[in-house]
Protein backbone atom coordinates (compact mmCIF):
# COMPACT_ATOMS: atom_id res chain seq x y z
CA UNK A 1 0.00 0.00 0.00
CA UNK A 2 2.91 2.23 1.00
CA UNK A 3 6.28 2.02 -0.29
CA UNK A 4 9.30 4.41 0.73
CA UNK A 5 12.54 3.35 -0.85
CA UNK A 6 15.98 5.09 -0.33
CA UNK A 7 14.33 8.36 1.33
CA UNK A 8 16.61 11.22 2.46
CA UNK A 9 14.93 14.29 4.07
CA UNK A 10 15.68 17.17 6.65
CA UNK A 11 15.34 20.58 7.05
CA UNK A 12 17.75 23.39 6.05
CA UNK A 13 20.23 21.34 4.28
CA UNK A 14 20.59 19.29 7.80
CA UNK A 15 19.81 15.60 7.09
CA UNK A 16 17.27 14.45 9.56
CA UNK A 17 15.95 11.16 7.15
CA UNK A 18 18.72 8.91 5.95
CA UNK A 19 18.34 6.31 2.79
CA UNK A 20 15.24 5.38 4.78
CA UNK A 21 13.52 2.05 3.28
CA UNK A 22 9.70 1.50 4.92
CA UNK A 23 6.21 -0.56 3.55
CA UNK A 24 3.09 -0.28 5.10
CA UNK A 25 0.42 -3.02 3.47
CA UNK A 26 -2.98 -2.99 2.94
CA UNK A 27 -4.87 -2.47 6.44
CA UNK A 28 -1.40 -2.83 8.20
CA UNK A 29 -0.96 -1.01 11.79
CA UNK A 30 2.85 -0.28 12.27
CA UNK A 31 4.58 1.36 15.01
CA UNK A 32 7.51 3.22 14.53
CA UNK A 33 9.98 3.56 17.95
CA UNK A 34 13.00 5.17 18.32
CA UNK A 35 14.30 7.92 20.58
CA UNK A 36 13.77 11.63 20.27
CA UNK A 37 15.41 13.06 17.37
CA UNK A 38 15.56 9.64 14.89
CA UNK A 39 13.42 11.42 12.70
CA UNK A 40 10.06 9.71 13.60
CA UNK A 41 7.99 12.80 12.96
CA UNK A 42 10.13 14.09 9.66
CA UNK A 43 9.32 10.39 8.41
CA UNK A 44 5.52 10.99 8.84
CA UNK A 45 5.36 14.78 7.30
CA UNK A 46 7.57 13.70 4.15
CA UNK A 47 4.49 11.18 3.91
CA UNK A 48 2.16 13.64 4.13
CA UNK A 49 4.01 16.16 2.14
CA UNK A 50 4.87 19.29 4.75
CA UNK A 51 8.51 18.02 4.65
CA UNK A 52 10.07 17.72 1.00
CA UNK A 53 12.08 14.71 0.07
CA UNK A 54 15.70 15.90 -0.71
CA UNK A 55 15.56 11.98 -2.80
CA UNK A 56 14.31 8.62 -2.83
CA UNK A 57 10.64 7.94 -3.00
CA UNK A 58 7.57 7.66 -1.82
CA UNK A 59 4.51 5.58 -3.40
CA UNK A 60 0.39 4.93 -2.29
CA UNK A 61 -1.46 2.06 -3.90
CA UNK A 62 1.30 2.39 -6.76
CA UNK A 63 0.66 5.70 -7.27
CA UNK A 64 4.23 8.07 -7.04
CA UNK A 65 3.25 10.41 -3.74
CA UNK A 66 6.21 13.30 -3.91
CA UNK A 67 4.75 14.91 -7.38
CA UNK A 68 1.89 15.67 -5.23
CA UNK A 69 0.61 18.36 -2.56
CA UNK A 70 -0.11 17.65 0.78
CA UNK A 71 -4.11 18.40 0.09
CA UNK A 72 -4.36 15.73 -2.75
CA UNK A 73 -1.97 13.24 -0.20
CA UNK A 74 -5.31 13.56 1.81
CA UNK A 75 -7.56 13.15 -1.22
CA UNK A 76 -5.79 9.89 -1.88
CA UNK A 77 -6.68 8.92 1.72
CA UNK A 78 -3.53 9.06 3.56
CA UNK A 79 -4.24 11.47 6.82
CA UNK A 80 -2.33 12.97 9.69
CA UNK A 81 -2.91 13.54 12.92
CA UNK A 82 0.52 15.66 13.81
CA UNK A 83 2.53 15.63 17.07
CA UNK A 84 0.88 18.62 19.91
CA UNK A 85 -2.38 17.91 18.43
CA UNK A 86 -3.19 21.08 16.06
CA UNK A 87 -6.82 21.65 17.02
CA UNK A 88 -8.16 24.74 15.60
CA UNK A 89 -9.00 26.56 19.57
CA UNK A 90 -10.47 29.09 18.56
CA UNK A 91 -13.48 26.88 16.37
CA UNK A 92 -15.94 24.96 17.91
CA UNK A 93 -15.68 20.61 18.55
CA UNK A 94 -18.26 20.31 15.91
CA UNK A 95 -16.36 22.42 13.45
CA UNK A 96 -13.52 20.13 14.20
CA UNK A 97 -14.69 17.52 13.58
CA UNK A 98 -16.49 18.87 10.11
CA UNK A 99 -13.44 20.20 8.92
CA UNK A 100 -11.96 16.70 9.42
CA UNK A 101 -14.06 15.56 6.80
CA UNK A 102 -13.05 18.16 4.21
CA UNK A 103 -11.96 15.15 2.10
CA UNK A 104 -14.31 14.87 -0.61
CA UNK A 105 -15.11 11.22 0.27
CA UNK A 106 -15.90 12.10 3.91
CA UNK A 107 -18.27 14.91 3.55
CA UNK A 108 -21.54 12.94 2.22
CA UNK A 109 -20.16 10.84 5.87
CA UNK A 110 -20.06 13.55 7.82
CA UNK A 111 -22.94 12.46 10.11
CA UNK A 112 -22.15 8.94 10.18
CA UNK A 113 -18.72 9.37 10.53
CA UNK A 114 -19.47 12.03 13.86
CA UNK A 115 -21.26 8.59 15.49
CA UNK A 116 -18.53 6.56 14.96
CA UNK A 117 -16.22 8.82 16.59
CA UNK A 118 -18.28 9.77 19.15
CA UNK A 119 -18.70 6.25 20.06
CA UNK A 120 -14.87 6.04 20.42
CA UNK A 121 -14.36 8.87 22.23
CA UNK A 122 -17.84 9.02 24.24
CA UNK A 123 -16.02 12.09 25.88
CA UNK A 124 -16.40 14.63 23.46
CA UNK A 125 -19.98 13.88 23.06
CA UNK A 126 -21.16 16.66 25.01
CA UNK A 127 -18.52 19.16 24.25
CA UNK A 128 -19.79 19.42 20.64
CA UNK A 129 -20.30 23.60 20.86
CA UNK A 130 -17.36 23.90 23.22
CA UNK A 131 -14.50 25.79 21.76
CA UNK A 132 -11.42 23.24 21.08
CA UNK A 133 -9.05 25.44 23.31
CA UNK A 134 -10.77 25.16 26.04
CA UNK A 135 -10.43 21.06 26.41
CA UNK A 136 -8.40 19.56 28.43
CA UNK A 137 -5.01 18.11 27.29
CA UNK A 138 -6.88 14.86 26.73
CA UNK A 139 -9.50 16.05 25.04
CA UNK A 140 -7.84 17.76 22.71
CA UNK A 141 -5.83 14.88 22.20
CA UNK A 142 -9.23 12.66 21.49
CA UNK A 143 -10.50 15.67 19.19
CA UNK A 144 -7.48 15.48 17.43
CA UNK A 145 -7.12 11.41 16.62
CA UNK A 146 -11.35 11.73 15.91
CA UNK A 147 -11.06 14.25 13.05
CA UNK A 148 -8.28 12.29 11.74
CA UNK A 149 -10.85 9.19 11.64
CA UNK A 150 -13.86 11.80 10.02
CA UNK A 151 -12.06 11.73 7.11
CA UNK A 152 -12.40 8.14 6.31
CA UNK A 153 -8.85 7.26 6.11
CA UNK A 154 -7.19 4.56 4.25
CA UNK A 155 -3.71 4.85 6.07
CA UNK A 156 -4.19 6.75 9.28
CA UNK A 157 -1.04 8.29 10.96
CA UNK A 158 -0.51 8.90 14.54
CA UNK A 159 1.92 11.22 15.43
CA UNK A 160 2.87 10.53 19.54
CA UNK A 161 -0.73 10.44 20.42
CA UNK A 162 0.36 10.50 24.29
CA UNK A 163 2.74 13.33 24.01
CA UNK A 164 2.45 15.65 27.20
CA UNK A 165 -0.39 13.49 28.86
CA UNK A 166 -0.92 12.22 32.48
CA UNK A 167 -1.25 8.60 32.26
CA UNK A 168 -4.84 8.05 32.40
CA UNK A 169 -5.93 10.49 29.72
CA UNK A 170 -3.16 8.76 27.64
CA UNK A 171 -4.74 5.22 28.43
CA UNK A 172 -8.07 6.79 27.46
CA UNK A 173 -6.66 7.91 24.30
CA UNK A 174 -4.95 4.12 23.63
CA UNK A 175 -8.35 2.80 24.60
CA UNK A 176 -10.04 5.08 22.13
CA UNK A 177 -7.65 3.85 19.40
CA UNK A 178 -8.29 0.10 20.35
CA UNK A 179 -11.81 0.20 19.80
CA UNK A 180 -11.55 2.18 16.46
CA UNK A 181 -9.01 -0.54 15.00
CA UNK A 182 -12.11 -3.12 15.93
CA UNK A 183 -14.14 -1.17 13.77
CA UNK A 184 -11.95 0.25 11.31
CA UNK A 185 -10.01 -1.86 8.72
CA UNK A 186 -7.54 1.16 7.73
CA UNK A 187 -3.71 1.03 7.47
CA UNK A 188 -1.99 2.48 10.50
CA UNK A 189 1.16 4.35 11.52
CA UNK A 190 1.99 4.93 14.82
CA UNK A 191 4.73 7.28 16.00
CA UNK A 192 5.04 6.82 19.70
CA UNK A 193 7.65 7.27 22.84
CA UNK A 194 5.19 4.87 24.99
CA UNK A 195 6.77 1.59 23.11
CA UNK A 196 4.58 -1.20 25.20
CA UNK A 197 1.33 0.23 23.96
CA UNK A 198 1.95 1.05 19.93
CA UNK A 199 3.45 -2.42 20.06
CA UNK A 200 0.29 -3.90 21.36
CA UNK A 201 -2.10 -1.76 19.14
CA UNK A 202 0.43 -2.56 16.16
CA UNK A 203 1.11 -5.89 13.87
CA UNK A 204 4.71 -4.80 12.72
CA UNK A 205 7.60 -1.86 14.76
CA UNK A 206 10.10 0.18 13.14
CA UNK A 207 12.62 1.25 15.08
CA UNK A 208 14.47 4.56 13.63
CA UNK A 209 18.04 6.29 15.28
CA UNK A 210 19.98 8.84 13.85
CA UNK A 211 17.46 8.97 10.87
CA UNK A 212 18.46 4.88 9.92
CA UNK A 213 16.09 1.85 10.08
CA UNK A 214 17.89 0.52 12.50
CA UNK A 215 15.44 -2.72 13.49
CA UNK A 216 12.26 -4.18 11.71
CA UNK A 217 10.86 -6.47 13.39
CA UNK A 218 7.54 -7.92 14.19
CA UNK A 219 5.33 -6.41 17.75
CA UNK A 220 4.99 -10.56 18.98
CA UNK A 221 9.12 -10.33 18.11
CA UNK A 222 9.69 -7.45 20.11
CA UNK A 223 7.33 -7.75 23.12
CA UNK A 224 8.36 -11.17 23.75
CA UNK A 225 12.48 -10.93 23.23
CA UNK A 226 13.73 -8.58 26.15
CA UNK A 227 17.01 -8.03 24.62
CA UNK A 228 16.09 -6.77 21.70
CA UNK A 229 13.90 -4.85 23.41
CA UNK A 230 16.14 -3.77 25.82
CA UNK A 231 18.63 -3.26 23.22
CA UNK A 232 16.68 -0.81 20.86
CA UNK A 233 13.80 0.23 22.90
CA UNK A 234 15.88 0.70 26.26
CA UNK A 235 13.65 -0.36 29.89
CA UNK A 236 10.53 0.78 28.32
CA UNK A 237 9.45 -2.29 27.42
CA UNK B 1 -26.89 66.68 24.45
CA UNK B 2 -28.44 66.93 20.83
CA UNK B 3 -25.58 68.46 19.31
CA UNK B 4 -23.35 65.04 20.46
CA UNK B 5 -26.00 63.09 18.99
CA UNK B 6 -25.99 65.24 15.67
CA UNK B 7 -22.10 64.23 15.45
CA UNK B 8 -22.49 60.70 17.03
CA UNK B 9 -25.16 59.51 14.36
CA UNK B 10 -22.68 60.27 11.46
CA UNK B 11 -20.24 58.39 13.43
CA UNK B 12 -21.28 55.48 13.45
CA UNK B 13 -22.66 56.01 9.89
CA UNK B 14 -19.32 56.50 8.22
CA UNK B 15 -18.01 54.22 10.65
CA UNK B 16 -19.94 50.69 9.30
CA UNK B 17 -17.91 52.02 6.11
CA UNK B 18 -14.45 52.23 7.57
CA UNK B 19 -15.37 48.64 9.03
CA UNK B 20 -16.13 47.56 6.08
CA UNK B 21 -12.75 49.07 4.35
CA UNK B 22 -10.98 47.48 7.12
CA UNK B 23 -12.46 44.16 7.39
CA UNK B 24 -10.81 43.32 3.76
CA UNK B 25 -7.69 44.16 4.84
CA UNK B 26 -8.17 42.07 8.17
CA UNK B 27 -9.40 38.99 6.38
CA UNK B 28 -6.36 39.24 4.35
CA UNK B 29 -3.37 39.83 7.54
CA UNK B 30 -5.30 37.11 8.73
CA UNK B 31 -5.24 34.56 6.49
CA UNK B 32 -1.89 34.99 5.07
CA UNK B 33 -0.01 37.66 6.86
CA UNK B 34 0.13 39.59 4.15
CA UNK B 35 0.01 43.48 5.24
CA UNK B 36 -1.61 44.52 1.71
CA UNK B 37 -0.22 48.34 1.13
CA UNK B 38 -2.40 48.32 -1.86
CA UNK B 39 -5.64 47.71 -0.26
CA UNK B 40 -6.94 51.27 -0.25
CA UNK B 41 -6.58 51.57 -3.94
CA UNK B 42 -8.28 48.58 -4.53
CA UNK B 43 -10.74 51.17 -2.87
CA UNK B 44 -10.19 53.61 -5.73
CA UNK B 45 -10.21 51.56 -8.22
CA UNK B 46 -13.52 50.44 -7.19
CA UNK B 47 -14.85 53.62 -6.57
CA UNK B 48 -13.96 54.71 -10.57
CA UNK B 49 -15.85 51.56 -11.76
CA UNK B 50 -18.93 53.25 -9.29
CA UNK B 51 -18.77 56.13 -11.04
CA UNK B 52 -17.89 54.73 -14.26
CA UNK B 53 -20.98 52.32 -13.87
CA UNK B 54 -23.31 55.75 -13.02
CA UNK B 55 -21.76 58.55 -15.34
CA UNK B 56 -20.49 56.74 -18.20
CA UNK B 57 -23.80 56.30 -19.66
CA UNK B 58 -25.12 53.22 -17.77
CA UNK B 59 -26.73 55.24 -15.14
CA UNK B 60 -26.46 52.62 -12.49
CA UNK B 61 -27.07 53.40 -9.28
CA UNK B 62 -24.16 52.70 -6.90
CA UNK B 63 -26.00 50.88 -4.12
CA UNK B 64 -27.58 48.87 -6.93
CA UNK B 65 -23.58 48.27 -8.61
CA UNK B 66 -22.70 46.64 -5.35
CA UNK B 67 -23.10 42.90 -6.37
CA UNK B 68 -21.05 44.13 -9.86
CA UNK B 69 -18.28 45.61 -8.07
CA UNK B 70 -17.92 42.64 -5.58
CA UNK B 71 -17.99 39.95 -8.66
CA UNK B 72 -15.02 42.33 -10.49
CA UNK B 73 -12.98 42.42 -7.70
CA UNK B 74 -13.42 39.25 -6.15
CA UNK B 75 -12.33 38.01 -9.79
CA UNK B 76 -9.26 40.80 -9.82
CA UNK B 77 -7.97 40.17 -5.78
CA UNK B 78 -7.72 36.13 -7.27
CA UNK B 79 -5.97 37.26 -10.55
CA UNK B 80 -3.55 39.63 -8.33
CA UNK B 81 -3.16 37.04 -5.96
CA UNK B 82 -2.23 33.97 -9.09
CA UNK B 83 0.10 36.35 -10.59
CA UNK B 84 1.85 38.00 -7.67
CA UNK B 85 0.93 37.71 -4.35
CA UNK B 86 1.58 33.43 -4.36
CA UNK B 87 4.94 34.07 -4.64
CA UNK B 88 5.41 35.82 -1.62
CA UNK B 89 3.85 33.97 0.79
CA UNK B 90 3.74 30.61 2.44
CA UNK B 91 7.15 28.51 2.44
CA UNK B 92 8.47 31.43 0.56
CA UNK B 93 7.45 34.03 2.70
CA UNK B 94 9.60 37.01 2.05
CA UNK B 95 7.96 40.36 4.23
CA UNK B 96 10.31 42.68 2.48
CA UNK B 97 8.94 41.02 -0.35
CA UNK B 98 5.68 41.51 0.24
CA UNK B 99 5.56 45.26 1.22
CA UNK B 100 7.52 46.30 -2.09
CA UNK B 101 5.04 44.23 -4.24
CA UNK B 102 1.68 45.42 -2.63
CA UNK B 103 3.48 49.29 -2.58
CA UNK B 104 4.48 49.18 -6.30
CA UNK B 105 1.13 47.50 -6.95
CA UNK B 106 -0.52 50.87 -5.47
CA UNK B 107 1.38 53.12 -7.43
CA UNK B 108 1.11 51.49 -10.59
CA UNK B 109 -3.09 51.12 -9.84
CA UNK B 110 -2.57 55.36 -9.25
CA UNK B 111 -0.31 56.55 -11.87
CA UNK B 112 -3.06 54.31 -14.64
CA UNK B 113 -5.78 55.91 -13.29
CA UNK B 114 -4.16 58.94 -13.29
CA UNK B 115 -3.15 58.49 -17.19
CA UNK B 116 -6.55 57.39 -18.28
CA UNK B 117 -8.50 59.77 -16.12
CA UNK B 118 -6.74 62.80 -14.68
CA UNK B 119 -6.43 63.79 -11.73
CA UNK B 120 -9.63 66.04 -11.81
CA UNK B 121 -12.19 65.15 -9.04
CA UNK B 122 -15.26 62.94 -9.92
CA UNK B 123 -18.43 63.23 -8.48
CA UNK B 124 -20.96 60.18 -8.15
CA UNK B 125 -24.46 61.88 -7.08
CA UNK B 126 -27.56 60.06 -7.65
CA UNK B 127 -31.21 62.17 -6.86
CA UNK B 128 -31.06 61.19 -3.23
CA UNK B 129 -27.24 62.40 -2.97
CA UNK B 130 -28.50 65.92 -0.69
CA UNK B 131 -31.70 64.17 0.70
CA UNK B 132 -32.33 62.88 4.26
CA UNK B 133 -34.68 62.54 7.04
CA UNK B 134 -35.17 63.93 10.95
CA UNK B 135 -35.40 61.16 13.72
CA UNK B 136 -36.18 63.50 16.38
CA UNK B 137 -33.97 66.36 15.80
CA UNK B 138 -30.87 64.86 14.22
CA UNK B 139 -30.74 64.36 10.33
CA UNK B 140 -29.92 61.35 8.74
CA UNK B 141 -28.15 61.41 5.60
CA UNK B 142 -29.83 58.76 3.05
CA UNK B 143 -27.07 57.97 1.51
CA UNK B 144 -24.75 57.90 4.35
CA UNK B 145 -27.71 55.51 6.12
CA UNK B 146 -27.60 53.51 2.65
CA UNK B 147 -23.68 53.01 3.06
CA UNK B 148 -24.27 51.98 7.12
CA UNK B 149 -27.02 49.40 5.95
CA UNK B 150 -24.99 47.98 3.19
CA UNK B 151 -21.93 47.56 5.73
CA UNK B 152 -24.39 45.52 7.86
CA UNK B 153 -25.70 43.64 5.08
CA UNK B 154 -22.12 43.21 4.00
CA UNK B 155 -21.04 41.80 7.23
CA UNK B 156 -23.29 39.53 8.23
CA UNK B 157 -23.48 38.11 4.35
CA UNK B 158 -19.62 37.85 5.47
CA UNK B 159 -20.20 35.93 9.25
CA UNK B 160 -22.70 33.47 7.33
CA UNK B 161 -19.92 32.48 4.57
CA UNK B 162 -16.95 32.35 6.97
CA UNK B 163 -19.25 29.98 9.74
CA UNK B 164 -22.03 28.12 7.55
CA UNK B 165 -19.52 27.15 4.42
CA UNK B 166 -16.66 24.62 3.75
CA UNK B 167 -14.62 27.68 1.79
CA UNK B 168 -15.19 29.82 4.48
CA UNK B 169 -13.95 27.53 7.27
CA UNK B 170 -11.05 26.40 5.56
CA UNK B 171 -10.34 30.10 5.57
CA UNK B 172 -10.75 30.39 8.69
CA UNK B 173 -8.84 27.07 9.62
CA UNK B 174 -6.04 28.19 7.53
CA UNK B 175 -5.54 31.27 9.11
CA UNK B 176 -5.49 30.01 12.94
CA UNK B 177 -3.19 27.21 11.58
CA UNK B 178 -2.29 26.75 7.77
CA UNK B 179 -0.01 23.38 8.88
CA UNK B 180 -3.02 22.17 10.63
CA UNK B 181 -5.39 22.84 7.29
CA UNK B 182 -3.08 21.30 5.20
CA UNK B 183 -3.21 17.66 7.32
CA UNK B 184 -7.02 18.31 6.73
CA UNK B 185 -6.54 18.57 3.02
CA UNK B 186 -7.36 21.91 2.50
CA UNK B 187 -5.31 23.69 -0.88
CA UNK B 188 -3.78 26.34 1.14
CA UNK B 189 -2.92 27.99 -2.55
CA UNK B 190 -6.80 28.03 -3.57
CA UNK B 191 -7.94 29.09 0.04
CA UNK B 192 -5.33 32.24 0.12
CA UNK B 193 -6.47 33.32 -3.28
CA UNK B 194 -10.33 33.25 -2.22
CA UNK B 195 -9.68 35.19 0.55
CA UNK B 196 -7.21 37.31 -1.06
CA UNK B 197 -10.64 37.80 -3.81
CA UNK B 198 -12.93 38.29 -0.79
CA UNK B 199 -10.96 40.38 0.97
CA UNK B 200 -10.46 43.33 -1.87
CA UNK B 201 -13.71 42.57 -2.45
CA UNK B 202 -14.88 43.61 0.78
CA UNK B 203 -12.61 46.82 0.46
CA UNK B 204 -14.30 47.66 -2.95
CA UNK B 205 -17.75 46.80 -1.54
CA UNK B 206 -16.74 49.95 0.82
CA UNK B 207 -15.50 51.84 -1.85
CA UNK B 208 -18.56 52.03 -3.86
CA UNK B 209 -20.50 52.92 -0.84
CA UNK B 210 -18.41 55.94 -0.48
CA UNK B 211 -18.73 57.15 -3.80
CA UNK B 212 -22.24 58.92 -2.87
CA UNK B 213 -20.41 61.46 -0.45
CA UNK B 214 -16.58 61.36 -1.45
CA UNK B 215 -14.96 62.74 -4.18
CA UNK B 216 -13.04 60.56 -6.40
CA UNK B 217 -9.33 61.02 -7.23
CA UNK B 218 -6.19 58.90 -7.98
CA UNK B 219 -5.14 59.86 -4.53
CA UNK B 220 -8.06 59.20 -2.61
CA UNK B 221 -7.17 56.45 -1.10
CA UNK B 222 -4.48 57.95 1.30
CA UNK B 223 -7.31 59.33 3.01
CA UNK B 224 -8.28 56.02 4.03
CA UNK B 225 -5.61 53.67 4.28
CA UNK B 226 -4.32 54.94 7.44
CA UNK B 227 -7.56 54.85 8.92
CA UNK B 228 -7.96 51.35 7.67
CA UNK B 229 -4.76 50.01 9.39
CA UNK B 230 -5.56 51.61 12.54
CA UNK B 231 -9.40 50.00 12.33
CA UNK B 232 -7.26 46.85 12.05
CA UNK B 233 -4.63 47.48 14.58
CA UNK B 234 -7.16 48.77 17.29
CA UNK B 235 -9.35 45.36 16.57
CA UNK B 236 -6.78 43.37 16.70
CA UNK B 237 -4.43 41.83 14.26
CA UNK B 238 -5.65 38.78 12.57
CA UNK B 239 -9.52 39.54 13.32
CA UNK B 240 -12.01 40.23 11.01
CA UNK B 241 -14.65 41.39 13.42
CA UNK B 242 -12.08 43.42 15.30
CA UNK B 243 -11.36 45.44 12.34
CA UNK B 244 -14.94 46.40 11.94
CA UNK B 245 -15.39 46.89 15.61
CA UNK B 246 -12.47 48.88 15.24
CA UNK B 247 -13.96 50.87 12.00
CA UNK B 248 -16.71 51.80 13.64
CA UNK B 249 -15.02 52.78 16.70
CA UNK B 250 -13.42 55.39 14.10
CA UNK B 251 -15.91 56.77 12.26
CA UNK B 252 -17.44 57.68 15.96
CA UNK B 253 -14.12 59.02 17.49
CA UNK B 254 -13.65 60.97 14.50
CA UNK B 255 -16.86 62.88 14.67
CA UNK B 256 -17.88 63.44 18.48
CA UNK B 257 -14.25 64.68 18.65
CA UNK B 258 -15.74 67.82 16.75
CA UNK B 259 -18.29 68.49 19.52
CA UNK B 260 -15.10 69.94 21.61
CA UNK B 261 -12.32 70.37 19.20
CA UNK B 262 -12.09 71.05 15.43
CA UNK B 263 -12.39 68.81 12.46
CA UNK B 264 -8.83 69.07 11.40
CA UNK B 265 -7.65 67.46 14.30
CA UNK B 266 -10.37 64.61 14.65
CA UNK B 267 -7.52 61.79 13.37
CA UNK B 268 -5.46 63.07 16.97
CA UNK B 269 -8.24 61.55 18.74
CA UNK B 270 -8.34 58.62 17.16
CA UNK B 271 -4.18 58.15 17.49
CA UNK B 272 -4.86 58.88 21.05
CA UNK B 273 -7.01 56.48 21.36
CA UNK B 274 -5.23 53.82 19.60
CA UNK B 275 -2.05 54.49 21.73
CA UNK B 276 -4.07 54.06 24.94
CA UNK B 277 -5.46 50.86 23.52
CA UNK B 278 -2.71 49.45 22.42
CA UNK B 279 -0.72 50.21 25.46
CA UNK B 280 -3.98 48.63 27.88
CA UNK B 281 -4.06 45.66 25.48
CA UNK B 282 -1.21 44.98 22.97
CA UNK B 283 -3.11 42.67 20.93
CA UNK B 284 -6.27 45.11 20.08
CA UNK B 285 -9.35 44.91 21.64
CA UNK B 286 -10.09 41.14 19.85
CA UNK B 287 -6.82 40.21 19.12
CA UNK B 288 -4.89 36.62 21.51
CA UNK B 289 -2.51 35.35 20.60
CA UNK B 290 -2.66 32.76 17.14
CA UNK B 291 -6.46 33.57 17.48
CA UNK B 292 -7.33 35.09 13.94
CA UNK B 293 -11.04 35.15 12.21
Amino acid sequence: MLEISDLCAGYDGVPALRSVDFRVGRGERVAILGPNGAGKTTLLKAISGTVAADSGSISFEDRDLLSQAPHRRVEAGIVHVPQGRMIFASMTVADNLRLGSHRSIARDRHDERRDLVLEIFPALAGMLNRDGGALSGGQQQMLAVARGVMACPRLLMLDEPSMGLAPRAADDIFEGIARLLESETTAMIVVEQRAHEALHICDRAFVLESGEVALEATSRELLADERLAAAYLGAEI
Amino acid sequence: MVEFLQFLVPGILIGGVYALLASGLGLIFGVMRVVNFAQADFMMLAMYLSWALFAGGFGLDPFLAVPAVFVVFLLLGMAVHWLFIRFVIGQRENHDAQVILTIGLGLIFQNLILIRYSSEPRVVAPAYANEGDFIGDIFISRVRLYAFLLSLLVAALLFLFLNRTGTGRAIRAASENWEAATYMGIDIDRTNRIAFGVGVALTAVGGAALVTFQSITPFVGFRFVVVMFAAVVLGGLGSVSGAFVGGVLIGIIQSVSQVWTSAAVKNVWVFALFLLILYVRPNGLFGKVQRAI
